[in-house]
This record gives C-alpha cells, structure tokens and sequence, in this order.
C-alpha cells in the first residue's frame, strides 16, 4: 500500500422524495470530514434545497462537525449534496506494548490513564451494549497476556473470515447481539460488533463513520462499501505514542475489509465522525411536519483529485 | 431539644399520651429524641415544637381528631388531588394521601438544612458547569466518567453550551432523613424535574386551615415569597426580562403526578403546556394558540430530559419538541433547570461530594450526606463488601433505554447466601451498584382515625425540601417541603401507597434566637466527628425570611398572578382540538344514550311490533355503531338483537356505544383539565367509573341495563349543565359548543332522514319514537296536546326557534358561535357561519303541505344539514387543528 499522501474528492447526495408535502423539517447533518493528523480537509460545501434553509453549524462534543438546518418552508423533496476534498496520509506506526489486560486497568478509575477522554469510550452505548455473548466472541482472541495491539488485530481478521457481508440483511434497528448471532450484516453491524467485543472486555473502543475510494487503483480488488458510507471500529491503545496525542492514540480497525492502521486503516479512507456508536454520528437526522411517506435516495462518490 | 418542662395539664390525657413511639434505634419526633424502650409504657414528655402545637389545640379529644381528620379527607376529595398510579387511563386515580399532623422542623435543624442545601446548590452548579465546560473534574480524577458520560443523564448535546441566563440550575428536590442521633442527612437529590412542589402547597393549605390557632400562633414559615422570586429569577435570566412568557411542559394528563403540574401552573400563573402544544422556528419556541403562534421565552420542565427532543434525543419521543436543544443552544429559551442536570441524581455521586466540596469551595459540607460507596472503584468497593448487612445496595443507573434495573436491596433482610449472590454481582459490575449505609428512618406523629376512637401513631418520614433560584444568582431553600410516610416496615413511594404530611418550618421564637448561633456551632461540630471530617466553623448565613403576615389560607392564585391573567386566557391548539371533540363527544354519548334507552323500551314494550319504529331504530342503531353491521335484524330475532345492544353498551373495541363515548369525554377532558372546575371532573369521572362498575349482573339483562342507562343520563345532564354554566366563554368554551351543535346537527337530521325514508311517522308509535328521540315529547304535548298531525312535528322539530333540540334552533345556535369567533383566522369562520341552512321560518306548509305528506324539499334539507355540519367540522380542523395533530415523523440517512 503507498505511503504516499492522496488528494480526493468526496460527494455525498441524499435526496427525499415524499409522497405528501412536507410543512416545515429540521435536520441535524454529520457531513463534514474533520482536519486530523492523517487528514486535511480543503473545502467543504453543504447545499441545501430548498433554497432558504437556516443553518446552523458548530462542533459537537466528539469534535465532529455538526450542521443543524431549519426547513420552514412547505417542500416535496429534499437535496442535501455534500461535497469535500481532503488530502490523507499514512502515519507512522506507533509503538504499543502494553498487554490487553493492561490496558483493560489503565482504564479503570482511579487509575491516572482513567481520565483521558478516552475513558467514555469503555462505557456500553444503546447500539454497542457491553454483554458476556460479545465477551465469549471477543476472549478466543485475547489469551493471557497477549499484547492489545496483537489480540484486536487477531479479532479483526476473525470476523473478516467468519462473518458474511449481506446487504439488506439487517437495518439500524437490528442489535448487534443478533447480528453476532446470524454472522452476518452489513458495515455498521460489524463496526458495532466489534465495538461491543472490545468494551466487554474492558476496552475503549468507538465508531467512525466515514468513506472509502470508490474505484480501487488498477489491480486492486474494489472494497465493500465503497459506494456509500462506510463505518468501522477504533480502539484506544493507552501506551502508543503518536502524533495525535502525547500518550495513547487510536488503532483503527475495519472488519468489513479487515484493515488496520494508526489513526486512520488507510489512506483510501476518510473520516468524516466519531462517536460512541452510529447514533452519535448520523450522516442526516431529521424530524419532519407532514411529508406522510418517502423514498430515499443516497450517492457517495470518492475519486482522486489533482489539487 | 430540650423537652418543655412547662407541659400543659390536659396533655397527660390526650391521645397523645397514649402515642405509639418510635421502634428501638430510631428518631421520635413527638419525643424530641430515641425513645428507652424499657419506658415504653410511661408518660414521655414531649418536643418542644409538639408541646407548643398542643397549646395551641382547642380540642384534642380522639372525637374532635376525628372530626378534623374527615374534613381534611373530605378536601382531598373535593380539591380532586390526585396521584394517578398507572400511567393508564382505565385505572382510577389514586386520592392524595395526607395525613392529619403536620411535620415539625424547629429551628434549629432547618437552619442545618438550610445552610446546608445553600451549600450543596452552590457544589452542584460548580459540577455543572465544569462537566458540560472544561472537565477538568473528570483530567484530575476528582470524578469517574463512568459518574458522569456514562451516566445517561448527561447529554453530550449540551456540552460546552453555557446556560441560557447564567445559571444552570433552578431547582432541585433534596431528600433527607433524621438519624437516631437527630441530625439530617442527605439521602438523595432530584434535578430534571423533581416533584411536589405543588403537592406541599395544596398540603399547606389544607393542614393550616384545621389548625388555624396553631398555624397563626406558632412561627411557621410562610412559603409563598419564595415561589414569587422563583418565577421572578427565571423571567429575569430568560431572553425577554420580566415580561417573558414562561411556561410549564408537562409529560400529560396520564403522567402520575399531573394533577401538581396543572395546580403549579394555576398557582404561578404559568401557562400548562405538553410538547405538542410547542413548535421551534427559527431556533425559538413558540406556543400553538388559536390566536396564532406566540413566543415562549422559558420552560419550566417536568418531561425527564431524554424525552425534550426527539431531534437530537430519543427519537421516538412525543413528549418533547423537536429543535428545543438547538433553541437553547441559540440562547433563545430558558429551560429549567438546563438540560443534561441528570447524572447529578445518582447516588454514587454523593461519595464524592464532600472532597468536591473541599477542592471547588474549599469549604466542608453542612449538611453530611449518607455514607455511600460507588463500587466502580475497586477500593470502595473491597471496602464496603464485608459490610453489605449493614447496607442498601441501590442502582448507580437508572433504568433507560433498555438497560434492567434492580430495585434497592436492604442487606440486614438477606440470608447469607443472599448477600454472597449479591457480592458476586457487584463484583462482575461494580460501576452499576452504590452502596449506602441503611439509616433507621425517623418517625413522626400521625392520626389514624378508628372507630369510637383513634390514635397517635408514629410513621417513618423522609423530607423532601427545595432550592429554588433566587432573582440574585443564588438559591433560597423553600421553608418548608413535603414529608413522605411509610408504614412501621419502611418507607414507600407514592406509587407504592405511601402518604405525605405538611411540614411547618418553624423560625426562632424570641428566645430560641439568642442562643442560636452557638447551638448551631457545637452542633456542627458533632456532626462533623461523625462524618470523620473536620469542621470548619464558617458562621451561617441568617436564612430565616421574616414570617409575614400571610393568612393561614393560600389563595387560589399566588398573589402576584393577576397580570398575568390575559395570557392564561390563550387557548392552545391543542386544548381547543380537545374542547371541540369533549363537546362533540359529549353530545354523541347523549344521543347514543337516548336511543339505546328508547331502543330497549321499544323492545321490551307493545310496541315491538310496530315494525317501521323497529326498523328505523334498528337502523339508526346501526349507523351510530351501537351494534356492529351483521347482527340478526331486530323485527326477525328481537331477542338477539336486544343482547347484542346491551353487550354493546360496554364494549369498547367493536361498538361505539356509551361506554365508548363515556371513555372518549374522559380523554379528552383530561388534557383540559386545567380549564375544568373540580366539581366538573369528578362528574366526569365519576360517569365513567360508574358506569363501567355496573354492567348488569345477569348479562344482557335489559331491566338492569335501562337502570345503570337512567343513572348515566342524570349524571351526563349534570355534565352538559357545568360545561353550559360553569366555564369560562372564551374561544375554547366556544369550539366546545360548536362541536356539540356540529354533532347534535349531523345527529338529529339523519335521524329524521332515516324516518322519512322507513315512513316511521306514519305509524303511531313511530309518530311518539321520533318526538321521544328529539327529546321533545314533553314540549310537543304542551303545544299540540292529542293532535298528531305530521306538519306539527315538523314545525317543532325542524323549524321552531325556541326548541332547543329543533334543527334550525340548533342550525342557528351553531351559526352565531362561528359568528362570534370572527376575531380568529382572518375571519373564516364567520364565512362558515353563512354556510349553516337557516331553517327558522321555514314555511312548514312547503315541506308538508297536506299536513301528512312530505316533499323532496325537505329530503334535501335534510341533506343539506348533515353536509354543513360535516363541512364546517372539517374546516374547523384545517383552520385551527390542523398542527397541532401532527406528531414530527423521524427520518435518518
């Protein structure tokens, strides 16, 4: 894989149809990529239509990009085209020694390590619930004393080979545990899996929405998920030195490809949120007057930019 | 607590020497102090304050307690205060539960409490502020994440959004109880939307007025001053300053403690609204009125905080009003107190209050809370585990979001191999279980009236006082509170059966202040060994307000409410929605009624043979959905048909009979209830809970039937005849009576079409079933006395202006309401009003003009009201309800 940094450019439409006129929707949008370490985000433009939308934009306490906008207007459809261009790179693979059971009681209060932020991310969240059946997934990969870096990788690639990717198989309101259970999902399901295996086991561990390149360089396989969002797991490594932060970093890790990297699996993906699960990050949330049914139409594009 | 020496004569005799005391170990309020159990059966002298409050008793006689004890129920039952115990609007409601004594607080210990409280508000908004700003509580260690993001209270919504007006916190409820060694200790606190602040004052009012010599001669504190700069602060800090619009936002009239929120929002003058009364635009809230949209520039909240916004919160949430966060990030809404003041609850937290206390204000605690220890930390919890049989473990979470829950769990009432499951437990998730040591609760002296006698018997208590924000950026702790009893076995909530009693907070008598001050110190100082820290001897703040002068009796309205009268008058969209439908519903509950009742005479008469009545019955009976369509017809299986109707009576899924509309009344009123006299809803009430306990024994029995029938419709007159009389006519009062007439309109036309087309008049007994069905009979009598001629009754039941159940009364009726309500949507339903048939002299002689006969013409009269009553309902709906239907529909990509 090339080290080298990559320029692309991202657009991201959503398009609502609906069957009855809406009279007035708010929305709140997670679609802005975030400037860190592996990534520059150039230019971001949100359109709106309607034309006339009020829109509020801000951080959220994860140092997402939030965008709120107020609809007050009647409207039958609803366009929101994102568009991004961010340059990525690779950073240099940090060192982690420490073992998983080491880390599991950094975490644990008192402990100094205890009050990073990081410490939220151990707690169980409505869509990555800590249970004993993601525990007994989760220990066949964490042996006594093994290094946490080695133990998450292993159960990454785990259940890259014994999962099944089946789009349509599940939607949002599909537990994680059943999804454990069926071996089966989608890109969101297996990040949320993961999350749930990793705080079950003491870790810290979050969700990362984001997007991959679309058309793979000549001789590469394409990657799942690559027409739309995509989601996968980070882990907090609390003795990995890195630019990101003094001590501790992020250890990115993508089930649905089986990819891993420092603060980022690769430089063919772009961040664009953090949270403790999708609920915190959704790319488009809204609450609509009126509107009775709709149809939903989503296109992500990414390809390479010359900038 | 020196006891009284100077005890009166008379107490040797009073029930009250005879009073159960407190078990062994705990607290005796009478007393003043732990009772010796091997003087059980000797005179013990009493408190201070109860030895006053004895003085000050004309009559302490068990007949003249009695007597007191009857009327306080009696009011109870009166005022309508309720506490509904399921969320559930077939269950009754439960009667408030008040207890005849008051609690006594003397000085002392409230300047304890007090100062104490003060203290802990101070602590507590420092946590806020540093939780939702910096965190570096959470850098430095001094709090647990687990304590706070993982506490599902916290809204990382509102992180680093400062607080609309400066402070975050305007209220809190603190829970207290008094030790065997007669201090107070914190038990737990209460911040998103703390109840009883209503209850004490209905309490208050109640407890006060049977002792009024007591209440006047003892220095008990009045409450009222404290409420007034409670609203006054809010209106201050909220965006529009002393004019602002605040109201109050309710979960509904199903939430179990409604009955307050509706009291609370008539005492302060606040408008009582639920989150479907409120839309944001443009990042500020505004109320849905018939009068259009008016601004709202502060929230008082009694919805729990995960519920205010389905936008950012939980998204299947009806309770809230989505855009609400945003609105408050935008500084445009005060909400009290700032969303996100949940995590505050747990009591894992009060662990580590008292080192906060030190590190934020560098002061120790007044006011010690009860040991507690969060088993999230592997010290506390190695430490406290030996210990759990002298402990309650109780939840450091409560239950949300699917996450189970246990109830509190009192170690000393485990075996052994109870206590080691539970160790076992804790150890496999220590964050999520607290331990607290167990308090023997304190008791207080209650009445408990019996037969030919009574008594004093002593009921664990645990108080609940409350800060309130002050117009100065600080609290004040409200004199008073509500005291909540248990039974001799422990203490139980509200919805559990428990009971509650006044509290009368008393001020320092002339005496009592001189020595004050130094009591106060060493008494500090005890309590301070006893919680192992050290005091620090910081003087206390006076608390005390001067008592006024405020008769014993509170107003129905807090004195400073009458400006604000003009804007309590607003009819929201949805209370208007409701009055139309409890008027329409009303009506249509009478008209079933009537042709059940008629129904079943007929049945039962002569007449049964008479088959164009029976027909025309049958399918008037039909069209109302009294019977479901398939039911054999009544001239070929009379009897069937019979049962069918009187099994239909109560049913409420396939027919829309009595029992239907009676249960549709309810409803609707209870979303009004605020605008309902007390009288008025326990009429409504009483219809229904009536009605549903007696269906006939034998079933399908008519006789018993037509009895429970008669019994209803007295009850429904008295209804109709409080909505007519007894409420207020504004706007509200007005769609209310539209939707009767629209209703009776549609009602009675069909029915005379229905009899036209079965030529039922033709038939003598049709002729007397139709007048009977307008309710006319009487009036047809007077005026015609044995003359039967059709024109007659048309011209009473069609065209005469003084019947008020003729037509073109009713058409008229409906006309000048709409007429009336010009003032609303740029005069549309005055334009409606035109489209109401004028019936009023008609020329009966065209619609029938041989006196037998009738024509076409008045076939399509007919029509032409069944159309206007259908059309000006439908406009009505997209004039004024049109938004206030809509629930917000979710969407995600």
């Amino acid at each position: 894989m090339s080290m080298a940094p990559r320029s692309l450019r991202i657009t991201h439409s959503t398009r609502y149809d609906y069957s009855a006129p809406v009279d007035m929707a708010q929305h709140v949008a997670h679609l802005q990529p975030p400037h860190t370490p592996c990534q520059t985000c150039h230019q971001h433009l949100l359109q709106i239509e309607p034309d006339g939308a009020q829109v509020r934009t801000g951080m959220d306490a994860f140092g997402n990009h939030r965008a709120y906008f107020a609809l007050p207007m009647v409207h039958a459809t609803l366009q929101v085209h994102a568009q991004s261009i961010v340059t990525t790179r690779q950073l240099s693979p940090a060192a982690s020694t420490l073992s998983w059971e080491e880390a599991r009681a950094a975490l644990t209060y008192p402990s100094s390590l205890s009050r990073e932020p990081a410490a939220e991310f151990v707690m169980a969240s409505y869509h990555a619930p800590i249970d004993e059946v993601f525990a007994v997934y989760a220990r066949a990969s964490f042996t006594p004393g093994r290094p946490l870096v080695q133990a998450v990788t292993a159960l990454t690639q785990r259940m890259h080979r014994e999962f099944t990717y089946a789009s349509q198989s599940t939607d949002i309101s599909t537990p994680a545990a059943l999804a454990l259970a069926q071996r089966r999902g989608v890109c969101q399901d297996f990040a949320h899996i993961l999350i749930a295996c990793l705080r079950s086991m003491g870790l810290a561990a979050r969700y990362v929405s984001g997007y991959l390149l679309t058309k793979p360089p000549p001789g590469q396989p394409r990657l799942i998920g690559s027409d739309a969002s995509h989601a996968w797991a980070s882990v907090w490594l609390p003795d990995a030195a890195s630019t990101e932060h003094a001590s501790g970093g992020w250890l990115d890790l993508d089930p649905t490809n089986d990819r891993c990297g420092w603060a980022s699996p690769g430089t063919d993906y772009v961040r664009l949120a953090v949270g403790r699960d999708f609920a915190d990050v959704s790319p488009l949330r809204g609450v609509l007057l009126g509107g009775a049914s709709h149809t939903l139409d989503v296109g992500v594009t990414v390809e390479p930019f010359v900038l | 607590m020196e006891p009284n020496q100077d005890l009166p004569n008379h107490s040797a005799r009073t029930p009250f020497a005879q009073a159960q005391t407190a078990p062994t170990g705990h607290w005796d309020e009478l007393q003043g102090g732990v009772p010796v159990p091997a003087d059980s059966k000797a005179f013990s002298p009493l408190s201070g304050a109860w030895s006053d409050f004895m003085q000050h008793l004309p009559d302490v006689s068990p007949a003249a307690l009695n007597a007191r004890m009857a009327q306080l129920e009696r009011q109870v039952h009166d005022n309508g205060i309720s506490y509904n115990v399921y969320a559930d609007a077939d269950r009754p409601q439960r009667p408030w539960s008040l207890d005849l004594f008051p609690l006594m607080v003397d000085a002392l210990s409230w300047q304890q409490i007090a100062t104490g409280v003060l203290q802990r508000m101070r602590l507590l908004e420092h946590i806020m502020a540093d939780t939702y700003g910096l965190q570096k509580l959470l850098r430095g260690g001094q709090l647990p994440a687990s304590l706070v993001q993982g506490h599902p209270g916290y809204l990382h919504a509102m992180q680093g959004v400062p607080p609309v007006g400066g402070q975050y916190l305007s209220l809190a409820a603190f829970d207290l109880a008094r030790g065997p060694d007669g201090c107070w200790w914190l038990l737990s606190q209460r911040m998103q939307a703390p109840s009883g602040l209503g209850y004490l004052l209905e309490n208050r009012q109640l407890v006060s007025r049977q002792f009024p010599q007591a209440f006047e001669a003892m220095p008990v504190q009045r409450l009222a001053d404290v409420y007034r700069q409670w609203i006054d602060g809010i209106k201050q800090r909220s965006p529009a300053g002393a004019d602002a619009h605040i109201a109050l936002l309710t979960p509904g009239p199903y939430n179990e403690t409604y009955f307050e929120h509706a009291y609370l929002a008539r005492y302060l003058g606040l408008t009582l609204v639920q989150g479907s009364d409120l839309t944001v635009r443009d990042s500020r809230v505004f109320l849905k009125t018939l009068q259009g949209l008016q601004p709202v520039h502060g929230l008082i909240k009694r919805v729990d905080d995960e519920w205010l916004d389905p936008l950012e919160l939980r998204a299947e949430s009806t309770l809230g009003v989505p855009g609400l966060l945003q609105a408050v990030r935008s500084g445009h809404v005060l909400v009290a107190n700032a969303p996100g003041s949940g995590f505050l609850e747990s009591n894992a937290l009060l662990g580590f209050m008292p080192s906060l206390a030190q590190s934020l204000l560098g002061e120790t605690l007044h006011l010690p809370a009860i040991p507690s220890w969060w088993c999230g930390e592997q010290a506390a919890m190695q430490d406290v585990l030996p210990r759990l049989s002298e402990c309650v473990i109780k939840p450091t979470y409560p239950a949300f979001s699917g996450r189970s829950n246990f109830e509190p769990v009192i170690g000393a009432r485990l075996s052994q191999r109870e206590r080691d499951e539970w160790s076992g437990r804790i150890m496999r998730d220590g964050p999520a279980h607290t331990v607290q040591a167990f308090l023997p609760l304190s008791h207080t002296p209650t009445w408990q009236s019996g037969e030919g006698g009574g008594q004093v018997s002593s009921r664990p208590l645990i108080l609940r006082v409350f800060a309130l924000a002050d117009t100065q950026g600080g609290w004040q702790v409200l004199p008073g509170g509500l005291a909540r009893l248990g039974t001799r076995e422990g203490i139980a909530s509200m919805q559990r059966g428990g009971g509650s009693a006044d509290v009368w907070v008393l001020g320092p008598t002339a005496t009592q202040s001189k020595s004050t001050a130094n009591n106060f110190q060493s008494q500090s100082m005890s309590m301070g060994t006893m919680v192992g820290a050290s005091t620090g001897s910081s003087p206390a703040p006076s608390v005390w307000p001067t008592p006024s002068s405020t008769p014993a009796q509170l107003p129905l309205l807090a004195p400073w409410v009458a400006t604000q009268v003009q804007r309590q008058r607003l009819a929201t969209s949805r209370a208007a929605e409701n009055l139309f439908w409890m008027g329409r519903y009303t009506e249509r509950c009478e008209n079933t009624l009537r042709l059940s009742r008629l129904t079943l005479d007929v049945l039962g008469s002569e007449d049964q043979t008479c088959g164009p009545l029976v027909d025309w019955l049958n399918r008037l009976a039909l069209s109302q959905g009294l019977v479901a369509p398939g039911v054999p017809a009544a001239l070929q299986s009379r009897r069937v048909f019979e049962r069918t109707l009187v099994a239909g009576l109560w049913d409420t899924q396939v027919t829309t009979g009595v029992g239907y509309n009676l249960k549709a009344i309810h409803l609707a009123a209870a979303n009004v209830r605020e605008r309902l006299s007390p009288e008025h809803w326990r009429l409504i009430e009483q219809a229904q809970s009536a009605f549903f306990q007696a269906p006939p024994k034998v079933p399908h029995d008519a006789i018993q039937a037509q009895r429970v029938l008669a019994q209803t419709s007295q009850l429904l007159a008295a209804m109709t005849g409080a909505q007519t009389d007894r409420m207020t006519r504004d706007d509200g009062w007005r769609l209310m009576s539209i939707g009767r007439h629209i209703e009776r309109l549609d009602f009675l036309s069909l029915a005379m079409q229905m009899a036209l087309q079965g030529e039922t008049l033709q038939a003598q007994a049709g002729f007397d079933g139709v007048l009977a069905l307008f309710d006319s009979t009487i009036s047809f009598h007077a005026l015609y006395q044995q003359s039967r001629t059709v024109s007659a009754l048309l011209e009473l039941i069609i065209v005469n202006a003084d019947n008020p159940r003729s037509l073109a009364w009713v058409a008229n009726t409906l006309r000048g309401r709409l007429a009336r309500m010009g003032h609303l949507a740029e005069g549309r339903t005055e334009e409606l009003s035109h489209q109401i048939p004028r019936l009023i002299g008609k020329d009966v002689l065209e619609l029938c003009p041989d006196g037998l006969r009738t024509t076409p013409a008045l076939t399509d009269l007919l029509f032409d009201c069944r159309q206007a009553a259908r059309h000006t309902s439908d406009q009505l709906n997209t004039l004024f309800f049109s938004h206030s239907a809509l629930a917000g529909q979710i969407v995600s990509a």
